[in-house]
C-alpha cells in the first residue's frame, strides 16, 4: 500500500524522513552527497567530494533552487481532527471507563444484559453523531464540506450497522428463534432507502390508487411487517370489491403466520410444527389458483412460501443482500440456528450480487460476522476504517464478553490491548483529546504505563495550566521521572523568561538542587544590583524546601534577616547575620555584602552586637581581607578599601561601647 | 491516508540533508549544503523562520535537538569537521560551543538520554567518535574514542536510559548508576556497541552482518521489556534488526528485515518503537512493523509523486 506525498518533485531525488511526535517530516534530498561513498576508485569519505563538485552536481541537473528546499509535514488523516466527531470520542470514553469498572461478579444473564446495554450505549453514541453530522451536512453551503459530512454519515452508518450485527450475534448471542427477530429488527432499522417511498404512499389521499402501492405492500411483507401490510391491503380490498375473497384469504394467512416468540410461550419444536402446517396451507391456496387473477397477491403468496425467485424479483426493494438473507430466512427457516447462518449468508450474497458486482469491504465484514469469524471482522474493519476507534472499542467489548482468545502479538500483549494502544496513541497527537488517551492507557495492563510515559513527555507544555494538568496525571500514577522532567523543563522555561520566582518554585518541585542553587544565585545577584528582592512571597514561604540546596537555604535565611531588620527586631537580626557567616551558610563571595549589612546595626544608638559577637565579626572581616592576595588588594578600588575601613572603624567603636556597657554594673 | 498538513519552504539554497522536529513537534530544524541551519516555528500549520544560523563552512549533515529541560539547544555537524552547539538565549539563537577536534567530516550527532546530563556523541569520517559533556558554566568536557571505525564512522545512536537493579526513587541530588551505552556504524561494515566503564568508553560488542559500509544505526526506545533492539542499514542494501535478550545470554542476534535494491541511507524508530521507517535509494520511505510471528512486514510506502493523494487502505495490520 502506497501513500503518495502530493507535490513532491518527481525527479530523481530521494526522501529523507524524520518522526515527529505526531507528524512525520519528509523532504527531498540526495543521500549520495554526504559522508562519501565506498571506494570505487574514488578517494576516502568526504575527501573526494569537494564543495565545488557538490554544487556542480545540483546545478547540472537543472534543479536546485526552490524546488529542492521544500519540506513536507505529513500526518495520517485521523478522525480525531474532525470537530463533529468530538462527541463520539468523548462519550465513548465515558462508556469505556464505565465498562472497565463494571461489576464482574455479575454472572450469567445479568452480566449479559449489562454488556448488551453497553453495546446499545455505544450504538446510540454513533447514531447521535450521525445525526449531528447529518445536520451539519444540511446546513453547510460549502459543497466540499457537504460532501465530507455526507461521507462521514455513511461511514458512521456502516459502523453502526456492523456493530449492531455484532451485538446480535456475539454480545447477545441470540439463540435460534429470537435470532431471526433480532435480524428482522436490524434490517428494518438499517435499510432505509425505501422509507421515502413508503411515506409518500401512506400520506397520499388514496394510497391504493398510488402507482407505488404494491411496492410498499411488498416492502412490508419482505420485512415481515405483517400488520402494516394487512392494513394497507384492507384499503385495496375496500376499493376493489371483486378481490374481496382473495384478500380475505391472504389476510388470514398473513395473520396466522407463526413467528418465533421472545418469551417462553412455545418451544422451537412447537413453532416449527405450526409453521409447517401453515406453510402447507399457503402451498394449497397457491396451487389451487386462488390468487391467479391478481399477480400482486400471487407474488406475495409466493414470498410467504419462501420462493427464492419471487423474493429475488423484488431485489430493488431490498437493496442489499443481507436484507435478502433475512427475508429468505423469515420465510423458509425462521428457526435458523446461529451456526447455520454462514451457509445461507454466502448463498444469498452470491445470488443477490449475481456475478454483476463483487463484494465491497462492508459486505466482507458482514459476511465474516455471519460466519462468526470475530478476528476476521476486526481485521477487515481495521483495514477499511481510517481510525482505530471502532475496532478498539468493539474488541474491548468482545473481550469483556470473554469471546476473544488471547493472541500473543510480538510484545506479548493481546489483541484488545494492541488496538487500545493504537487508538490511545492516536489521541495523543490532539491538543485536548490526549486526556482521554490517558485513561485508555490505564486500562492496558502490559504496556499502558510505558506508552503513557513515552507519550506524555511529548505534550507541549504551552501554559502553566497545562503543565500542572500533565503533572497531576503523572503524580497520580507515581511517574516520578516524568514529574521531575516536566518540572525541570518548566523551570528552565521560566528562567529563560526571567521569571525567577516561577523558576525557583518549579525547581523545588523537581527537587533539582543544582538548578535551585543556580536560581538562588540569580536572586542574590539581582539583589546586589538592585538592592531589593523580587518574589518575596515565595522566598518568605519556602519552609522546609529551603533545605534543598545550601544556596537556597542562604537565600531564605538572608531574606529572613532583612525581614527581622524591617521589623526592628535588631538583636535577632544580628544573631542571624552572624550565624550566616560563622556557620558557613553564606558563600564567601557574599560576606562583604553581609558585613556591609551589619553596618547599620553597628551604628544604632543602642548597642546590638555583644562583645563576643563583635569579636566574631572582626574575625570574619579579617578572614575576608587576609584571604585576598596582595595583588587583589592592589586591584581593589577606593570604594572597596573605604568600605573595609569603615567597617573596621564601626566594629572598633561598637566594641568600645559594648565593653563599657557590659562592664557597667546594673543600676550603678 | 495521509495529508500534507504543512509544506515548509525552507529557502535553503541547496540540498537539505536533515530535518528534525523538536520534542513537541512545535519547531523544526533543517540543515543544508548551503552551510546554514534554519529553525522554524511550525505550530498550527504555520512556518515562521525563527533563526538562520551561520557558522559552518561546509555542507551541514545532521541536526539534533537536546531535551527541553536543558533549554532550547540544537547541535549540528558538518563536512567542515566542526560540531556546533546552538542555544536560544533571551529570545535569540546563538552559537554556544564549537568543537573542532575532528580531522574530517563529522557525519552524525546524537544527544544522550536526558537522564545522563547534556552529552553529545559525534561520529566522524576520521574514524573517531567524540563525546561532548556539558559540565556547567558554558564548559564542555571532551572524551574521544579514536579509531572507533577504520576509514570512518557514519552514525551514532544512544541506548535508552535504563537503571540497572532497583527502581526505587533515588533521594534528591543523587544520580542513579546508569550504564551508558551507544551504538555506532562505520565504513568497516560494522555496528559497534560502546559502554562507559569507570569513566572510560570501551567497545563492548562488534556486530557483524553487513557486507558494505553501515550508513545508519538506530537504537529503539524502550517499552519496558528486558530486550534491546537496534536497526542498522547499509550500502549493501540490507537492513538488520538486532535484538539482545537479557534472558538468553550475552549476544545480539540479527534478523534481516529486507534486502533492498539500492543503498539504504536512513533508519528511524517511532516514539513507541513499534514502527521503523527506512529511507532507501529507491526514492521511497517504507514503514515496517513486527508481526505476531516475529516477521517484519512493510505496512506502507511513502512515495514522492505528483498531484493528489491516492486513496489508500491501512496496511496489513498484524492481528489475527
Amino acid at each position: 500500500p502506497s501513500q503518495v506525498v502530493p507535490g513532491a518533485d518527481p525527479s530523481a531525488r530521494q526522501l529523507c524522513f524524520a518522526w515527529g511526535p505526531a507528524e512525520v517530516l519528509v523532504c527531498e534530498t540526495l543521500f549520495g552527497h554526504r559522508g562519501g561513498s565506498p571506494s570505487r576508485g574514488e578517494g576516502g569519505p568526504g575527501r573526494a567530494l569537494l564543495p565545488g563538485t557538490l554544487t556542480a552536481c545540483v546545478a547540472g541537473t537543472g534543479e536546485g533552487g526552490p524546488s529542492s528546499s521544500r519540506l513536507f509535514v505529513v500526518r495520517k488523516d485521523q478522525d480525531i481532527y474532525i470537530q463533529t466527531l468530538r462527541k463520539l470520542f468523548n462519550e465513548s470514553h465515558g462508556i469505556f471507563i464505565g465498562l472497565q469498572r463494571s461489576e464482574e461478579e455479575l454472572a450469567g444473564k445479568s452480566r449479559k444484559a449489562q454488556l448488551v446495554q453497553v453495546s446499545k450505549n455505544y450504538r446510540s453514541v454513533i447514531r447521535a453523531c450521525m445525526e449531528d453530522m447529518h445536520q451539519a451536512a444540511i446546513l453547510t453551503r460549502d459543497p466540499a464540506l457537504h460532501s465530507q459530512y455526507s461521507t462521514q454519515v455513511s461511514i458512521l452508518s456502516a459502523m453502526e450497522l456492523i456493530w449492531n450485527l455484532c451485538e446480535i450475534l456475539f454480545v447477545e448471542a441470540a439463540a435460534a428463534g429470537p435470532l431471526l427477530l433480532r435480524l428482522l429488527d436490524w434490517v428494518r432499522l438499517h435499510v432505509c432507502d425505501v422509507d421515502n417511498m413508503v411515506h409518500e404512499v401512506l400520506s397520499s389521499e388514496n394510497p391504493s390508487k398510488h402507482e407505488l402501492f404494491w411496492n410498499v405492500v411488498d416492502v412490508f411483507v419482505l420485512q415481515g411487517r405483517m400488520d402494516e401490510a394487512r392494513h394497507l391491503l384492507s384499503k385495496e380490498a375496500s376499493a376493489n370489491p371483486t378481490s374481496v375473497n382473495m384478500y380475505k384469504i391472504l389476510d388470514d394467512l398473513m395473520k396466522k403466520m407463526p413467528v418465533p416468540s421472545l418469551g417462553n410461550t412455545q418451544t422451537l419444536t412447537e413453532m416449527e410444527l405450526k409453521w409447517q402446517h401453515w406453510h402447507e396451507e399457503c402451498q394449497r391456496y397457491l396451487q389451487d389458483g386462488t390468487f391467479a387473477s391478481n399477480s400482486h397477491m400471487e407474488s406475495i403468496c409466493k414470498i410467504l412460501l419462501g420462493d427464492e425467485d419471487a423474493i429475488l424479483e423484488k431485489k430493488d426493494l431490498m437493496t442489499t443482500w443481507y436484507h435478502f438473507l433475512v427475508t429468505r430466512l423469515l420465510y423458509s427457516h425462521p428457526t435458523v440456528k446461529p451456526m447455520e447462518l454462514r451457509f445461507y449468508a454466502q448463498a444469498c450474497m452470491d445470488l443477490f450480487l449475481g456475478g454483476e458486482s463483487s463484494p465491497e469491504p462492508l459486505d466482507t465484514i458482514l459476511m465474516a460476522a455471519f460466519e462468526f469469524e470475530m478476528h476476521q471482522v476486526i481485521k477487515e474493519c481495521s483495514i477499511a476504517l481510517s481510525n482505530w476507534w471502532f475496532v478498539a472499542h468493539l474488541t474491548d467489548l468482545l473481550d469483556h464478553c470473554k469471546l476473544l482468545q488471547s493472541h500473543n502479538l510480538y510484545f506479548g500483549s493481546n489483541m484488545r490491548e494492541f488496538l487500545l494502544l493504537e487508538y490511545a496513541s492516536g489521541l495523543f497527537s490532539h491538543h485536548s483529546l490526549w486526556q482521554l488517551g490517558v485513561d485508555y492507557f490505564d486500562h492496558c495492563p502490559e504496556y499502558g504505563r510505558v506508552y503513557l510515559e513515552l507519550h506524555i513527555e511529548r505534550i507541549p507544555l504551552n501554559t502553566e495550566q497545562k503543565a500542572l494538568k500533565v503533572l497531576r496525571i503523572c503524580e497520580q500514577r507515581q511517574m516520578h521521572e516524568q514529574v521531575r522532567s516536566i518540572c525541570k523543563i518548566m523551570a528552565m522555561k521560566a528562567l529563560r523568561n526571567n521569571r525567577l520566582g516561577s523558576a525557583l518554585s518549579w525547581s523545588i518541585r523537581a527537587k533539582d538542587a543544582a538548578f535551585a542553587t543556580l536560581i538562588s544565585d540569580r536572586f542574590l545577584k539581582d539583589y546586589c544590583e538592585s538592592g531589593c528582592f523580587s518574589d518575596l512571597d515565595l522566598i518568605d514561604n519556602l519552609g522546609p524546601s529551603m533545605l534543598l540546596s545550601d544556596r537556597l537555604t542562604f537565600l531564605g535565611k538572608y531574606r529572613e534577616f532583612h525581614r527581622l531588620y524591617g521589623e526592628k527586631r535588631f538583636s535577632e537580626a544580628a544573631k542571624l547575620l552572624l550565624m550566616l557567616m560563622t556557620a558557613h551558610i553564606a558563600p564567601c563571595s557574599f560576606w562583604m555584602t553581609l558585613l556591609t549589612d551589619a553596618l547599620p546595626l553597628l551604628e544604632q544608638k543602642e548597642v546590638i552586637f555583644s562583645a563576643e559577637q563583635t569579636y566574631e565579626l572582626m574575625r570574619c572581616l579579617e578572614d575576608l581581607t587576609a584571604g585576598k592576595s596582595d595583588k587583589q588588594k592592589f586591584q581593589d578600588d577606593d570604594v572597596e578599601t573605604m568600605k573595609v575601613e569603615m567597617l573596621r572603624l564601626a566594629l572598633a567603636r561598637n566594641l568600645a561601647r559594648v565593653i563599657v556597657k557590659e562592664g557597667t554594673l546594673e543600676g550603678s | 491516508q495521509v495529508s500534507v498538513i504543512n509544506t515548509v519552504d525552507t529557502s535553503h539554497e541547496d540540498m537539505i540533508h536533515d530535518a528534525q522536529m523538536d520534542y513537541y513537534g512545535t519547531r523544526l530544524a533543517t540543515c543544508s549544503s548551503d552551510r546554514s541551519v534554519k529553525i522554524f516555528d511550525v505550530r498550527n500549520g504555520g512556518q515562521i523562520l525563527i533563526a538562520d544560523l551561520r557558522g559552518h563552512e561546509g555542507p551541514v549533515w545532521q541536526v539534533a535537538w537536546a531535551h527541553p529541560m536543558y533549554g532550547n539547544i540544537l547541535a549540528s555537524c558538518s563536512y567542515d569537521r566542526k560540531v556546533i552547539i546552538w542555544k536560544e538565549e533571551n529570545g535569540t539563537w546563538e552559537k554556544t560551543y564549537e568543537y573542532t577536534g575532528h580531522d574530517s567530516s563529522v557525519n552524525s550527532v546524537c544527544w544522550a538520554p536526558h537522564d545522563y546530563g547534556l552529552i553529545l556523541a559525534c561520529g566522524s569520517s576520521d574514524g573517531a567518535i567524540s563525546l561532548l559533556s556539558y559540565t556547567g558554566d558554558g564548559q564542555w568536557e571532551v572524551k574521544k574514542i579514536s579509531n572507533a571505525h577504520t576509514i570512518g564512522c557514519n552514525a551514532v545512536s544512544w541506548a535508552p536510559a535504563v537503571v540497572p537493579g532497583s527502581l526505587i526513587e533515588q533521594p534528591s541530588g543523587q544520580k542513579p548508576n546508569y550504564i551508558k551505552r551507544f551504538a555506532s556504524g562505520g565504513c568497516d561494515n560494522l555496528v559497534k556497541i560502546w559502554k562507559e566503564e569507570d569513566g572510560q568508553w570501551k567497545e563492548e560488542q562488534k556486530l557483524e552482518a553487513h557486507s558494505d559500509w553501515v550508513r545508519d544505526v538506530a537504537w529503539a526506545p524502550s517499552i519496558g521489556l528486558p530486550t534491546s533492539t537496534i536497526a542498522s542499514c547499509s550500502q549493501d542494501g540490507r537492513v538488520f534488526i538486532w535484538t539482545y535478550d537479557d534472558a538468553s545470554g550475552n549476544s545480539w542476534s540479527p534478523k534481516l528485515l529486507h534486502k533492498f535494491n539500492d543503498v539504504v541511507w536512513h533508519v528511524s524508530w517511532s516514539i513507541t518503537a513499534n514502527i521503523l521507517a527506512v529511507s532507501g535509494g529507491d526514492n521511497k520511505v517504507t514503514l515496517w512493523k513486527e508481526s505476531v510471528d516475529g516477521l517484519w512486514a512493510c505496512i506502507s510506502d511513502v512515495n514522492k509523486g505528483q498531484g493528489g493523494v491516492s486513496a489508500v487502505t491501512e496496511g496489513q495490520q498484524n492481528e489475527q
